[in-house]
């Protein structure tokens, strides 16, 4: 691993402000950038080949080149959301070094001609917040935030705007009908936001350590920057190891690390005598992966080539005490609370499914209700008006086809509990 | 109605290009004065907005924060998501809600992935963000929150240092993270940890 | 405001090659290939589709996830599959999703055999299902207002009620509680849902979630018939489909005409039926001993003639606006030819000069209600749209909302003070203007001035010149306009023709007020009410004072009316059983100059005739012969009389009307 370049002496005391950040050059990568013109950093960016960090992947230097040119009012929109389980990255920056967020925000803006700006900082966050207000607050004093900035013509306001507990207010268009004062239902796309977002103005919506990287990016160039990595997953990732680890944390990696290195030599592995059941790479949405994917690299493709994804880079290790049902029945029940019940399989789907686990559990279940169920989740998938469906239906999908034997086992002894008779001749 | 909450809700109104968007931040502020999002709270915001009381309730009945039942006063909220459950945060849940009893102060509620699985099992105190817990703090949580004292003040996520073991090049101290403070580079001492947020507080960027 | 100009394409579905208009939704597109794609959340007139109940799905070549069909615009050279295996497996799915929590109380459902639901689940469910767990329960079926009850166990959320409150009537009452599978349709707090358009969102419902409280329980779908009309409680004209079972009228739905009212219908029209019914008169009356008593039709005929005989040239004659042209029409030749009398009137707000009538319905200048929508600016001159024409405020809002179309709204005194800054207001946001304008404007001793205003107005505007402009008169009787036409006018012969002096009853007569003026000083001896009610019907107190001595002086007061009020129960001496709009055949006119049928869905109560073989009757009796002997012949007698309408028949104005002026253009080009 190279020099870390986010969590860079992170904890150091005070970085949290102006003075301190300064001190350490923060704010020159701004002043580099409006050296140029914004087409110059959106080449920064792109050479860079930064893929978004909050869970889809997509290219962001594309992502900024989408939204349409022109002196029309143009939003960017940073998702600090961070609620997918097992993801808590975006908390540590932000709560730590909130100008490297703001300073990448401002460069971001200048290459989108986005002239406002918000941060849609997840409700629960009250403390990093806080701290948000209050830099926001001193970068404003110090002109960083405001009529043209720096002298650079360059003019940008920025709100600090808090959600109040709604997983799905992190899917970009929930984000934004939640930012526009309703309940954060997923829109229909098309309309796109780089089109029609924000107050159906075009807008660009970045999670925050993508913003927090692009300080970094300018900084050592694109190029440079590119050269971290893997062929298609560049730089260095932010990622949160949870669960039956020992030591539970953020981790910089540089994307490509094997994965054993990150679950075992970072985090310490499960506890002594437990070994690895199941893990998710990528969020409790992603598919889980067993033992035997441990050595993959950590990076986008390796995991979606192993039918999974990088996701917003959480990984979550289960170890073998953990019956699988209960994964199931934690996993299912999140995403029905989450669901906003818009879309018919979403809503429905969801809510089923955690029926149907709970008769499992209950010990009311036959093998035929694991036909069932895998048959619902396959009807979720792709027939959902967003994301959320799938963040259920590909996690419990993959529990189902590599946890097969444990359900059925699950059953029959739960049925014997219940004195029912064995389903099994 | 209160002045100063009409003032908070306008203020909030004046800081997006469609006043709508102050419909969370103004529930907020009505639930801090209510104590809840009652439909008297909700017919002030309204008023205020110059929206109807049902996009409100629409509005506050979809977000998990705004709370449109009566509750107690301190909000606890357990996570029991999957890595706070993989860490025993049902039981938690379950020994902070019998500890709390029927005690009409506190609002204990489980919770879905707070993000600071970091420190799981966790809890979200009034904001304040305090793990891994242990059953036998669950005595002293309560406790400290009848007191009025800061929450377990040495299980406070604000003093943490960050997992990653080659991010600080140099050592640091635990310390909190003081909010709007000037905190010079080399003061690293403990203070007291933020508190959740006074009022003030919320509306910082319209003034 | 440009309207969107289809382009014609070619796509292909289910392997047939298909034109559609470029850029129509899907779901629309292959109707005109004669496929069906089943939808829930879809309904254009709601707005911009949602995309929520997942019902559309169809594959789409190029594109690797279905897509729903209700937001694909069709472009040149698609190629769309709804029949193949991966659709037929999304859409069985969603139909299984959607039953999960439906009760399936289909046997004791009032939306059984005519729910889309049932049709969806028969035509693309999968006929099984695998739910075995418990649905969700609600208490029900709640009150969610007076008039409507809902269900919430049988919703499936599919938004369109709430999405009207939001996105139509603009009312934000209705909104969805909860989430996910938790949510669910509420008002605010439990109260009740109080708008002027609520029971739109009955028929919008696709399941039995939101029922008519009246309906209820009252009829199956194979017990009933639909027979199409036209609503004539207001200005508006609302075109209505009515349920009929065993000669009554259980139902009143919206029949959409685009042109008329968007497929909505006002509550008032929605709900009025029942009271439509109530305390009718049955039977004709004459006064005998002081008191109404009922009498055979021949003795009423005959004491009407006599009376009306006796008083000659000395009748005045109000027609009420719920006549239907064809009865102003026959009214006004039985005073001018039959009696030598000018005085009929149909107007409260009093007559204008004639020419100004004539230039006010200068065919150029005539707005039709889409222009509502489409224009850049609408001026909103002394009118109240809900009492007056309710349905045509939803079609203002739709306006400002969807095309973003100006709405100025001005008095009479802004008008005749201060007219250039209306113009100055109006221009800035276009060309095309509308201006909608109450008959009021024109009422009183200042009418004139008005009118004239009004015209210079439209003369600044350039109105005549432009498309997509024009005038809207919102007259104050529901067929003001029609009656007009129809030569129920003290100045004015069928079609605004100039009363000729040489006929009888070829002199100007008097107005309504007037014909109370000579009432009361006894230089008028009789009355003959056309569904009209001088009290109900006053203008203010002054004008009630007035026709309250009219009546009292009046030596006659001859009346069709359905319903006894004080002024007919205590003034009236013969009293001939009128009949309600569902009742009557005849035509209409719409304020845009449509000509609109009326076709009775159900029989007259009890001995009731229809008003224009009465007034045949009585002429007969009076000595003049009208010669009609049916409906139809007192229709073709209107056309014959009214040039503009020459030609027409009542064919050729069938279920969707006819403007007379377009069809001219139409016919000469």
């Amino acid at each position: 691993m190279t020099e870390a370049l986010l969590f860079k002496d992170i904890d150091e005391p005070g970085l949290a402000t102006l003075d301190v950040y300064a001190k350490r050059g923060g704010y020159e990568s701004l002043r580099k950038a409006f050296a140029t013109t914004p087409e110059d950093v959106l080449a920064q960016l792109e050479a860079s080949g930064l893929r978004g960090r909050g869970g889809a992947g997509f290219a962001m230097g594309k992502k900024v080149s989408f939204l349409p040119k022109g002196t029309i009012d143009k939003y960017l929109v940073c998702n600090a959301d961070e609620s997918e389980p097992g993801t808590f990255k975006d908390r540590e920056l932000m709560q730590k070094s909130p100008h490297m967020l703001i300073e990448g925000l401002i460069i971001a803006s200048y290459a989108a001609g986005a002239s406002r700006s918000f941060i849609y900082i997840r409700g629960e966050y009250v403390h990093q917040a806080d701290v948000l207000d209050a830099a926001l607050a001193e970068a404003k004093a110090a002109g960083y935030i405001g009529e043209n900035i720096l002298g650079s013509g360059h003019s940008l306001s920025l709100v600090v705007h808090r959600g109040a507990g709604a997983y799905i207010c992190g899917e970009e268009t929930g984000l934004l009908d939640s930012l526009e004062g309703k309940r954060g239902n997923p829109r229909l796309k098309p309309p796109f936001p780089a089109n029609q977002g924000l107050y159906q103005g075009p807008t660009l919506i970045n999670n925050v350590e993508t913003l927090a990287t692009v300080p970094a990016i300018i900084r050592m160039g694109g190029e440079n920057y590119a050269k971290l990595g893997t062929e298609t997953s560049k730089g260095t990732k932010l990622v949160s190891v949870s669960g039956h680890v020992q030591r539970p944390g953020n981790y910089e990696i540089e994307l490509g690390t094997p994965s054993r290195e990150i679950i075992y030599g970072l985090a310490g592995g499960p506890p002594e005598g437990r070994e690895v059941k199941c893990w998710f790479p990528g969020g409790s949405s992603s598919p889980v992966l067993k033992q035997e994917d441990l050595d993959l690299p950590y990076d986008f493709d390796a995991m979606a080539k192993a039918g999974s994804m990088l996701g917003s880079g959480a990984i979550i290790v289960v170890d073998d005490s953990t019956p699988i049902l209960d994964v199931a029945l934690k996993v299912a029940k999140f995403y029905r609370h989450e669901s906003c019940g818009k879309c018919t399989p979403c809503r429905e789907g969801t809510n089923w499914t955690v029926k149907m686990l709970e008769r499992i559990d209950a010990g009311t279940a036959t093998p035929m209700d694991i036909e069932i169920m895998a048959s619902v989740q396959e009807h979720i998938i792709g027939n959902c008006l967003c994301v959320l469906g799938d963040a259920m239906a590909m996690p419990i999908g993959s529990l189902i086809a590599k946890f097969r034997d444990e359900f059925e086992e699950h059953i029959e002894q739960a049925r014997a509990r219940n004195g029912l008779g064995a389903v099994y001749a | 109605m209160n002045a100063e909450l009409r003032a908070d809700i306008e203020a909030h109104m004046a800081l997006y290009p469609d006043s709508r968007s102050a419909a969370l931040p103004a529930l907020e502020a009505a639930q801090r004065v209510h104590g809840w999002c009652s439909p008297e709270a909700i017919e002030e915001v309204a008023e205020v907005m110059g929206v109807t009381p049902a996009y409100l309730a629409a509005v506050a009945t979809f977000y998990d924060m705004l709370e449109t039942e009566p509750v107690g006063k301190h909000s606890i909220y357990v996570c029991t998501n999957i890595s706070c459950s993989l860490r025993g945060a049902d039981a938690l849940h379950a020994a902070v809600r019998d500890a709390a009893g029927d005690d009409p102060e506190f609002n204990v509620r489980s919770f879905e992935c707070l993000g600071a699985c970091d420190i799981a099992p966790m809890a979200s105190v009034d904001g304040v963000f305090v793990g891994p817990l242990t059953l036998e703090d669950v005595p002293q949580l309560l406790d400290d929150i009848r007191a009025g004292r800061p929450v377990l003040p040495d299980k406070q996520l604000s003093t943490r240092l960050v997992a990653d073991p080659n991010a600080n090049s140099r050592e640091f101290p635990a310390h909190p993270i003081e909010v709007g403070s000037t905190t010079d580079a080399s003061g690293g001492g403990v203070s007291a940890p933020a508190q959740a947020p006074p009022a003030e507080s919320v509306g910082g960027e319209g003034t | 405001m440009p309207r969107p100009e289809p382009h014609t394409i070619a796509f292909t579905i289910d392997g047939r090659e298909v034109q559609a208009p470029e850029n129509t939704m899907l779901v629309d597109a292959a109707k005109l290939g004669d496929v069906e794609i089943p939808v829930f959340c879809y309904e254009p007139k709601l707005g911009n589709p949602v995309g929520a109940c997942r019902m559309c799905l169809v594959e789409i070549e190029g594109i690797p996830k279905l897509q729903t069909g209700c937001s694909t615009p069709v472009k040149d050279g698609m190629v769309v599959h709804t029949q193949s295996e991966r659709v037929k497996v999304a859409q069985e799915s969603v139909v299984e999703f959607l039953l999960v929590n439906h009760p399936l109380d289909c046997p004791v459902c009032d939306k059984g055999g005519e729910c889309p639901l049932q049709d969806i689940t028969f035509g693309w469910g999968p006929g099984k299902t695998r739910f075995v767990e418990e649905k969700r329960h609600f208490v029900k079926p709640l009150a969610l207002s007076e008039k409507i009850a809902i269900d919430r166990e049988r919703c499936i959320l599919c938004y369109r009620c709430v999405r009207y409150s939001q996105e139509v009537a603009e009312d934000y009452q209705l909104v969805l509680l909860e989430r996910g599978a938790h949510s669910y349709v509420s008002t605010f707090d439990g109260n009740p849902y109080v708008a002027p358009f609520s029971g739109n969102i009955i028929e919008l419902c696709p399941v039995g979630a939101l029922t008519s409280r009246d309906y209820r329980f009252r009829a199956r779908p194979w017990d009933i018939e639909d027979s199409g009309s036209v609503c004539t409680l207001c200005a508006a004209q609302c075109n209505v489909s009515l349920t009929v079972r065993d000669e009554r009228v259980l139902r009143v739905l919206a029949r959409d005409h685009p042109e008329v009212d968007d497929g909505w219908l006002c509550d008032r029209g929605r709900f009025a039926y029942p009271a439509l019914g109530e305390g009718r008169i049955t039977q004709p009356m004459i006064r005998d001993g002081g008191e109404l008593r009922t009498v055979s039709w021949e003795r009423a005929l005959d004491e009407a003639a006599t009376r009306l005989k006796r008083a000659g040239a000395q009748t005045g004659a109000l027609v009420g606006g719920g006549a239907t042209n064809e009865e102003g029409f026959l009214l006004g030749r039985m005073l001018r030819e039959g009696l030598d009398s000018p005085n009929i009137d149909s107007r409260i707000a009093g007559i204008l000069p004639l020419e100004l009538h004539r230039a006010l319905n200068e065919p150029s200048l005539q707005a039709k209600v889409s222009d509502l929508e489409f224009a850049h600016a609408v001026l909103a001159l002394e009118c109240d749209l809900v009492p007056d024409a309710a349905i045509l405020d939803l079609r203002l809002r739709k306006g400002v909302r969807r095309h973003g179309m100006k709405l100025v709204r001005a008095t009479a005194a802004e008008l005749l003070e201060s007219s250039s800054e209306l113009v100055a207001k109006l221009k800035e946001a276009g060309e095309e203007i509308v201006v909608l304008w109450g008959e009021r404007l024109t009422a009183g001793p200042e009418g004139a001035r008005a009118a004239q205003a009004l015209l210079d107005l439209a003369g600044t505007l350039g109105i005549a010149d432009t498309d997509n402009a024009g005038l809207l008169e919102i007259p104050a009787q529901s067929n003001g306009r029609g009656l007009r036409e129809a030569g129920a006018l003290p100045n004015a012969g069928p079609g605004l023709s100039a009363i000729d002096e040489d006929t009888p009853g070829g002199a100007s007569g008097l107005d309504a007020r007037a014909i109370a003026q000579a009432l009361s000083e006894g230089e008028l001896s009789c009355l003959y009410l056309l569904g009209a009610d001088p009290l109900t019907g006053a203008a203010d107190e002054q004008d009630r004072a007035l026709w309250t001595k009219a009546l009292a002086n009046a030596t006659t007061v001859i009346s069709h009316a359905m319903n006894l009020s004080d002024a007919i129960r205590e003034h009236a001496d013969v009293v001939f059983p009128a009949g309600a709009y569902p009742e009557k055949e005849g035509t209409v006119v719409h304020p845009d100059g449509r000509i609109q049928r009326l076709r009775p869905a159900v029989a007259k109560p009890g001995e009731s005739r229809a008003e224009w073989q009465v007034i045949a009757d009585v002429a007969a009796r009076v000595g003049l012969e009208l010669d009609v002997l049916t409906g139809g012949m007192a229709s073709q007698q209107l056309f014959d009389a009214v040039p503009q309408y020459a030609g027409l028949t009542l064919e050729e104005i069938g279920g969707k009307g006819v403007r007379p002026h377009e069809r001219t253009t139409a016919v000469a080009s």
